[in-house]
């Protein structure tokens, strides 16, 4: 989920205790493990239920218990396995995939899922242009060579394609009955597809549950899809009840109104020490970040590169994931997940104040550097960013730099990128799959990317970096080892554009109830949940 | 206190007619009086107090009270004790220059509806209506997240809320003095409606906005306090007490970060309470006992 379509909470919402008693009523201790009850406490980002428009954490759970992609991501997070494809193989130089679908697999009604479903599909999900249509970028043809096989062919070598496909995004719909939802797949989708709202009471695919009903605010639910082709999940229903924050996510889970909770912060999670309740803390692949904007009008011939190296130089690295989460989190180089290709041998930055201070007396910026930082008013993966941007400001007042602090709602934020009006900014990642490149096309400073036009704004050539592009292109026509050695370089390369300065990559607390098991953190999916039972 | 003391008969010396009034106010009055005299050096003095700053890291995070920290520290090792006090100087200069262009605001425009009747009548009390229609926090809310965040865009969007009530004061009393005999005794004799207005009107005009100024204070202090919870008043990494609550509700289990801002709130709205109960009983005759 990137930052430009997240649908975070606006102005920070509290009060909602009074959803304690709401979900309460769902668990009955001695139910019938097949009529049983999962209940999940979340605060829900869900900016659609349509796979090819919605792009949220959220989404990605929902979408994984659904919908079905042709490929998923295994248990390593590293390792693709099958899913609605059997099989699959591609050319040498990665620009024609074919994929041999499972002759088992149906929708949940019942019908064959067949190459024209997943040639409709891919379609509509470039065709909608809508946030997760950047997963078909580059697609030159899609077709159906036989009932069960698909061929994709690509403009441009693309060895991150069969990662793309393991999105929960690109999962398969039953063309009929998107179709008769008002689901359109061809060139006038875009406009003319007007299925979103029935998306949000409909799901046509053919995943291990279906929708049941979704009210916005405040629950999700899914039931068992009994006419699926695989292992049939644990539970008969699954709730995601909306919790807004980590507090709350805690008490419900220690009172046992909710089995499973993953957005309780590190040191509201110190407070659980229940038998009752097991908690992990795991490394998650998100992470938190702010980003200077050279182009900003206030910046102009200020925020020059040299500049910006040394203001990387004054940040307290290891007392900025104290502050934010406690410690449990890790230090991240360059703005990929640590763990995915290319990061292994990438040096996090470290602080030398006396180096920030000479290089900024060099530059002439030892004094009467101010800057407005614009950053949402949100708590993300347990990190609150208004502790993190004081933080900064307090790191910045130490080399003499004065930091203007202005938490706005998302939807101003995102106005405000699109402004040149703020010098500073922070904000948060999460992968759509397991690959690098998605980072290099997000926060390459090639042309047209988006953090070229936020961070240059009028004047991209402050920022530009040539050569990312083509380091990128290189990757994607490599594999494996090469492929990561090129997304190294690349990483290199982000590092000493010293534009986005990854801060923290917060730890993510897995928290659930001991009867509860198979909860596990995914790349892709977020929390698989047909791979959950009880004990 | 000098509109109070217009009202009551001419005494010795200023300070004495003030002790004697003091005196006359019930006993809660009395704690409220020292509770807000209290907040008053605070917040005039408090950058001279051998504190520690309060927008620097004084200690490890999230600390319970200690000898070191009173009132512990918070999610940036920050002082809540030097927090909270600090905090006087953004909550309680807002809320007194809130009620301050409140009053003036509100009743000016009340008198002027009260006195010259008609359309200025109409058309100020149906603003003043509208206005009042809406649940007070909502509408604050909607102007603050239109202006931006920030203290003095909370401020203004707190007056547009607040100058209603006290049109509809005014204009009570307004309507009320003004057929009183001394008034009509001075239009008889030939006086401007102007002198009429300001000279034998308004200063008749004056206890209840008085009163409810002073009960409203609180509430002025407690709105604004609400506003930099959820996010549209203070700007980090100011002290206000409201975005000092916000972040101890985050960090819900070290209850310390909320305990020093949520009382200083506390004694504020009650303490205005308590003395615009007190000046209602001494001043206001009408009122019920």
């Amino acid at each position: 989920m990137n930052t430009t379509s997240s649908f975070k909470t606006t102005a920070r919402r509290r009060g909602t205790a009074l959803l304690f008693g709401t979900t309460s009523a769902l668990m009955f201790g001695s139910a019938v493990a097949a009529q049983d009850t999962l209940v999940v406490g979340r605060s829900m980002d869900v900016n659609s239920l349509d796979p090819s428009r919605a792009f949220c954490d959220t989404c990605q759970i929902y979408l994984t218990a659904v919908y079905e992609p042709l490929i998923t991501l295994g248990a390593d997070n590293k390792t693709l396995e099958p899913k609605l494809a059997a099989s699959w193989e591609h050319n040498e130089n990665f620009t024609e995939f074919t994929f041999n679908l499972n002759p088992e697999a149906v929708f949940s009604d019942g019908s064959p899922v067949e190459a024209s479903d997943v040639v409709w599909t891919f379609e509509r999900l470039r065709n909608l242009k809508g946030s997760p249509s950047f997963l078909m970028d580059g697609t030159q043809s899609i077709e159906a060579v036989d009932a069960h096989t698909v061929k994709v062919t690509v403009d441009a070598p693309n060895s991150e394609f069969l990662n793309k496909v393991s999105a929960p995004y690109t999962g398969i719909l039953n063309t009929e009955a998107a179709m008769a939802g008002g689901a359109l797949a061809d060139e006038t989708a875009a406009t003319a597809d007007g299925a979103e709202g029935w998306f949000l009471e409909n799901s046509v695919g053919s995943g291990p549950f279906v929708l049941v009903n979704y009210a916005p605010e405040d629950e999700l639910r899914l039931s068992r899809n009994d006419s699926y082709y695989g292992t049939a999940p644990a539970f008969a229903e699954v709730v995601i009840t909306q919790m807004q924050d980590s507090v709350i996510q805690a008490q419900a889970l220690e009172t046992g109104s909710v089995d499973i909770a993953m957005q309780i912060d590190a040191d509201t999670a110190k407070s659980l020490d229940t038998p009752d309740v097991v908690t992990e803390i795991i490394p998650s692949f998100n992470f938190v970040y702010f980003a200077f904007m050279p182009g900003s009008t206030a910046m102009k011939d200020k925020l020059t590169p040299q500049v910006r190296e040394a203001l990387t130089y004054a940040v307290d690295y290891d007392g900025m994931i104290e502050f934010t989460v406690g410690g449990n989190g890790n230090k991240i180089a360059a703005p990929i997940p640590n763990g995915f290709p290319g990061t292994q041998n990438l040096e996090p930055r470290a602080q030398d104040v006396e180096k920030a201070k000479s290089m900024l007396a060099e530059a002439g910026m030892d004094s009467g550097l101010e800057m407005v930082a614009v950053y949402p008013n949100d708590n993300v993966y347990g990190v609150d960013l208004n502790v993190m941007m004081q933080k900064l400001q307090q790191d910045f007042a130490q080399v003499g730099v004065e930091v203007t602090l202005k938490p706005v709602t998302y939807p101003v934020w995102r106005e405000e990128m699109a402004a040149g009006t703020a010098d500073l900014t922070a904000v948060y990642y999460a992968p759509d799959y397991y690959g690098s490149g998605q980072y290099a096309a997000y926060f390459g400073m090639t042309e047209g990317s988006t953090w070229v036009s936020r961070a240059g704004y009028q004047s991209p050539e402050t920022v530009l970096n040539e050569k990312e592009g083509e380091i990128y292109a290189q990757a994607l026509a490599a594999s494996g080892e090469e492929a990561a050695a090129k997304y190294e370089e690349l990483g290199r390369e982000l590092m000493a554009d010293n534009v986005i300065i990854p801060l923290v990559s917060p730890n993510l607390v897995l928290a659930h109830r001991a009867d509860i098991d198979g909860v596990r953190y995914s790349a892709c999916c977020n929390l698989p949940l047909a791979e959950i039972s009880r004990k | 206190m000098s509109a109070v003391e217009t009202l009551r008969p001419a005494s010795p010396s200023r300070a004495r007619r003030a002790w004697t009034f003091v005196r006359r106010l019930p006993l809660t009055g009395q704690i409220g009086i020292l509770i807000l005299l209290f907040w008053a050096v605070t917040l005039l003095t408090v950058q001279f107090w051998p504190l520690v700053d309060p927008l620097m890291m004084a200690g490890r995070r999230l600390q319970p009270p200690s000898a070191d920290h009173w009132l512990g520290t918070d999610a940036l090792g920050r002082d809540v004790l030097s927090r909270t006090l600090h905090g006087s100087t953004y909550t309680i200069p807002v809320a007194l220059m809130v009620v301050v262009s409140a009053v003036v605001i509100g009743s000016a425009l009340g008198a002027a509806a009260g006195y010259l009747g008609g359309w200025t009548d109409a058309v100020i009390m149906r603003a003043a209506d509208v206005t009042l229609s809406f649940p007070p926090i909502l509408l604050a809310m909607t102007v603050a997240a239109t202006l931006g965040p920030g203290l003095p865009n909370a401020g203004l969007a707190m007056v547009i809320v607040w100058w209603p009530i006290y049109a509809r004061l005014m204009r009570a009393q307004v309507l009320e003095v003004r057929t009183r005999e001394h008034v009509e005794a001075a239009i008889a004799g030939g006086a401007g409606r102007g002198r009429v207005l300001v000279v034998h009107i308004l200063p008749l005009c004056w206890t209840p906005t008085l009163i409810n100024a002073t009960m409203d204070f609180g509430q002025v202090a407690l709105l604004a306090a609400s506003l930099s919870f959820i996010g549209l008043g203070a700007v980090p990494p100011s002290p206000e007490w409201g975005s000092m609550i916000s972040e101890g509700a985050a960090k819900f289990y070290s209850w310390w970060i909320a305990f020093g801002p949520g009382m200083a709130i506390l004694s504020v709205v009650l303490a205005t309470a308590f003395l615009g109960d007190g000046l209602r009983d001494v001043l206001d005759r009408r009122g019920p006992k």
